[in-house]
């Protein structure tokens, strides 16, 4: 953390750019507000929803499904006169569905694009909580507590075929001491535009360079032709699709590791930028995340696979609730509020948040979101 | 001399040999209708002359009258013509040295940023060493924008125009966050985070086009509102017409006072007024050609040159801004759909097609104007398709040869064929506000030394009046 941001410092300090852009303006303006602002909460922020009945309905994510779904039920436990309506449609359908005010909040993956922000200048996408990424294996004969470990590198062979047996000399490298055995790769990928795929194939981007220039990243990709690669559905049928598969490879969202590992699928500790192995804990993500808080800017949209930290562990993202800050009703507006600023507080409690493996967003972060959610009228 | 020995005045009290005696003598004033009393020419005979005629002054004193009347009627059109004329000429001289500048200032302001946005995105996506040129190329954009913005905040702000001032205060405050975001991208691509710094490069053009742009297009439609009022005070009608009313008055009073004297006296000519008369014909028909002149070329200006020179501003713009989304696409890649649905709505306005901004701008174009605005009509629909076959490759995923396609070398890609649109684009609106400088040039130089003429001439008038009708005022003492 210390070491990048020194090397933040001299970077900007040396780039051209920046004093171009910086001194010839003259406008006097003070400097890129990159750091939290102030908690909000309670400027703008209702401490509840207003008297009388009110639906909210929700959309979209299906990583982010079932914890929205728990936080439904527990805030109409405490507000009965609020209803949240939930269903699991896709990152995309969610920002699609709130862009076009037929849902009051999108849930996606991902962070809205340019052209969407472009299109709907309204919107915001708003944290709500932390998560992450895991590639799932199932490979037989290993110890259960064994987390392969596994890089881009590694990872973009497996996709585009080049590496067809888990005990590959390559992967070997990687593990040694563990006995691998002769069965055949099979990657598993997503057969939708997936913000899952987004951050996978980000990661391997990051750190092959092969793939980055001929595949790419996105939320679809054109998957190299491999033999008995499979696509899936979702994560629920990535997981299904893994266990049924030995020799499986996938990519599958923090929320279904629980699943993963009750069907007897390993998940692999990934190297991260600075050369170490890590497996996904709540250790290894908040330190992830920890390293961009303080570059998170006011919109909070960053992308963070691929992060400087030794301890991180290198896919993590926010999860968003996509929001437009021009409501039709002031009754709903406050409702949307009041609900939101409770979710990334007191809805970021572990009984939530573990059941998903998400991990609380740091108070920072919390303060930006109250910020954001500060804006909707 | 204009007068015959019939018509030499008689000495007061006494008529001329062979003359009916003069009207209203000194000291022997004729009865009414009386021998040789006459009604004053042209004056229309009263419905009880006599009777009338009894209770008006002398004509020494009607004679006082008319003097006053004249000189009074002078003055009122020397100074209101002086007036008015110099308010045209102010505004002429406005339009072309405040009104144009800043217009054109605001214009470049917008259009910097925009392309400064678009050069940096083209930039980042060629990798994380900046090439000079287009680093150059940024800075170059950043620091015009911010001198531009610093001239407007103070003419804005000398203007007292609080609604401007408060549009460039956006752009003020917009433009160091944008900036900071952008290095910030760079940075952390230098670092080897690009994932991040594309994020970072999303934040900033988001910036650009969601708070940056749409203050500076509001500046600049204000300042170019400004431009088209200025222009509008100077070829304005009521005042001009208001001087017409007045000299027409006055050249009325001129023509019966002469009439007057004529029949009254049996000159044909009083000299004076005659020179008056000259006076106000030449002052009022300079003030109608110069007027005419500047009017014509002050519309031929707005018309020829501002109107379609805004048009083409804003096709310069969305033309950047289908780069930019093509661009951004390919550091987003969360799919192409809003972008192609950005694109097409650029698409519309720019054209071409009717009622778009570059038929808008090729039909009030002349000249090489109009051939610059054609050739980018043509030259952008090659454009186009070269960006919806990217769009194409992005949905099947070829990302690689989409990114070639966007940002490569090559003289059938989209770099090559937008440089050609925005090399259209920036030489029609050359033209056209070269077109617009000469004609409010030639327009603000119609109006030179035209107050001078109008005062010297209501000089000339009132020095005339008073000459001839004391030479009058005289012959009674």
């Amino acid at each position: 953390m210390a070491l990048r941001s020194r090397l933040l410092l001299v970077a900007a300090a040396v780039l051209p750019l920046t004093l171009a852009a910086g001194c010839s303006g003259g406008t006097g303006n003070a400097a890129v507000p990159l750091t939290a602002t102030p908690a909000s909460s309670g400027g703008g922020i209702p401490a509840g929803p207003a008297l009388g009945p009110q639906v909210l309905s929700e959309t979209g994510s299906t990583l982010l499904f079932p914890l929205m779904r728990a936080w439904a039920a527990a805030y109409h436990q405490q507000h009965g006169n609020v209803s949240i309506t939930t269903a699991a449609t896709g990152s995309g359908k969610g920002i699609a569905a709130a862009s076009a005010g037929t849902v009051d909040i999108g849930a996606s993956d991902a962070f809205l694009s340019s052209g969407d922000l472009v299109t709907n200048p309204a919107m915001l996408n708003i944290p709500l909580a932390v998560s992450a990424q895991q590639v799932n294996y199932n490979v037989p004969g290993l110890r259960p507590a064994t987390h392969l470990r596994l890089n881009g590198e590694v990872l973009a062979e497996m996709y585009r075929g080049a590496i067809t047996s888990w005990n590959d000399p390559r992967i070997a490298a990687l593990n040694p001491g563990v006995r691998l055995p002769h069965t055949r790769v099979v990657p598993l990928h997503r057969a939708e535009s997936s913000g899952d795929t987004f951050l996978f194939t980000s990661y391997l981007s990051m750190q092959d360079a092969a793939w980055d220039r001929v595949t790419g990243y996105s939320t679809t990709v054109a998957w190299p032709p491999v033999p008995g690669a499979r696509a899936e559905t979702g994560n629920t049928g990535m997981v299904a699709g893994c266990k049924a598969t030995p020799g499986c490879v996938a990519y599958v969202g923090i929320a279904y590791l629980s699943s993963a590992i009750r069907g007897g699928l390993g998940y692999a500790a990934l190297q991260n930028a600075r050369g170490a192995y890590q497996a996904p804990t709540a250790k290894t993500i908040g330190v992830a995340v920890g390293s961009f808080v303080s570059a998170t800017p006011v919109n909070e949209t960053i992308s963070m696979v691929g992060g400087p930290a030794a301890a991180g562990y290198p896919i993590v993202n926010y999860e968003y609730a996509v929001v437009s800050k021009r409501q039709h009703s002031a009754a709903k507006a406050r409702a949307i509020k009041a609900f939101l600023h409770w979710a990334i507080t007191a809805g970021n409690a572990a009984q939530y948040l573990d059941q998903v493996r998400f991990q609380p967003l740091p108070a920072p972060v919390v303060s930006l979101s109250d910020a954001q959610i500060a804006k909707i009228g | 001399m204009v007068t015959t020995p019939a018509q030499q005045p008689a000495p007061p009290g006494q008529p001329a040999p062979g003359q009916p005696p003069a009207p209203d003598a000194p000291g022997q004033p004729p009865a009414a209708g009386a021998p040789g009393w006459q009604p004053p020419a042209g004056a229309g005979a009263p419905a009880s002359p006599p009777a009338r005629w009894r209770t008006q002054a002398t004509v020494p004193a009607r004679l006082r009258i008319l003097l006053i009347t004249l000189l009074i009627a002078v003055a009122a059109f020397g100074a209101v013509g002086a007036w008015t004329v110099i308010q045209h000429a102010s505004a002429a001289r406005d339009v072309v040295s405040t009104s144009e500048p800043l217009s054109l200032a605001a214009q470049r302001m917008y259009q910097d940023l925009s392309d400064a946005d678009g050069t940096a995105t083209t930039a980042f996506v060629a990798g994380p060493n900046v090439p000079l040129a287009a680093r150059e190329r940024y800075a170059a954009d950043i620091a015009r924008a911010a001198a531009d913005l610093t001239r407007l905040q103070n003419a804005a702000t000398t203007a007292g125009n609080p609604r401007l001032v408060r549009g460039l205060a956006a752009v003020a405050a917009g433009l160091p966050v944008y900036a900071g975001y952008v290095s910030q991208a760079q940075t952390e691509f230098l670092l080897g985070y690009r994932l991040t710094a594309g994020s970072f490069m999303q934040v900033a053009s988001e910036e650009m086009h969601l708070a940056l742009l749409p203050a500076a297009r509001a500046s600049y439609a204000q300042e170019n509102a400004a431009l088209t009022a200025a222009s509008a005070r100077a070829t304005g009608l009521p005042w001009i017409v208001v001087v017409l009313v007045l000299a027409i008055a006055l050249g009325f009073v001129l023509y019966r006072a002469q009439r007057w004297l004529s029949g009254s006296t049996h000159r044909v000519f009083n000299l004076g007024l005659l020179a008056a008369s000259v006076a106000l014909a030449v002052s009022v028909l300079w003030l109608l050609i110069a007027f005419a002149v500047a009017r014509t070329d002050l519309q031929r200006g707005v018309g020829h040159g501002s109107v379609p020179a805004e048009a083409l501003a804003q096709a310069a713009i969305d033309t950047q801004q289908a780069r930019g989304y093509q661009v951004l696409n390919l550091i987003s890649r969360s799919g192409a759909a809003t972008f192609v649905k950005d694109f097409q709505a650029i698409r519309a306005e720019l054209g071409p097609g009717p009622g778009t901004l570059l038929a808008t701008a090729a039909a009030a174009s002349t000249g090489a104007g109009a051939r610059w605005a054609t050739a980018a009509a043509h030259d952008v629909q090659r454009w186009y398709t070269v960006i919806d076959r990217g769009y194409a490759l992005d949905d099947k995923a070829q990302y690689t040869a989409e990114t070639a396609l966007a940002i490569g070398p090559g003289a059938g890609g989209s770099t090559a064929g937008f440089a050609r649109v925005e090399a259209d684009l920036s030489r029609a609106i050359d033209a056209d506000h070269a077109v617009f400088h000469a004609n409010a040039t030639a327009g603000r130089d119609a109006f030179s030394g035209l107050d001078v003429v109008i005062i010297v001439a209501a000089v000339l008038m009132a020095a005339g009046c008073a000459w001839g009708l004391s030479r009058r005022l005289v012959e009674y003492r």
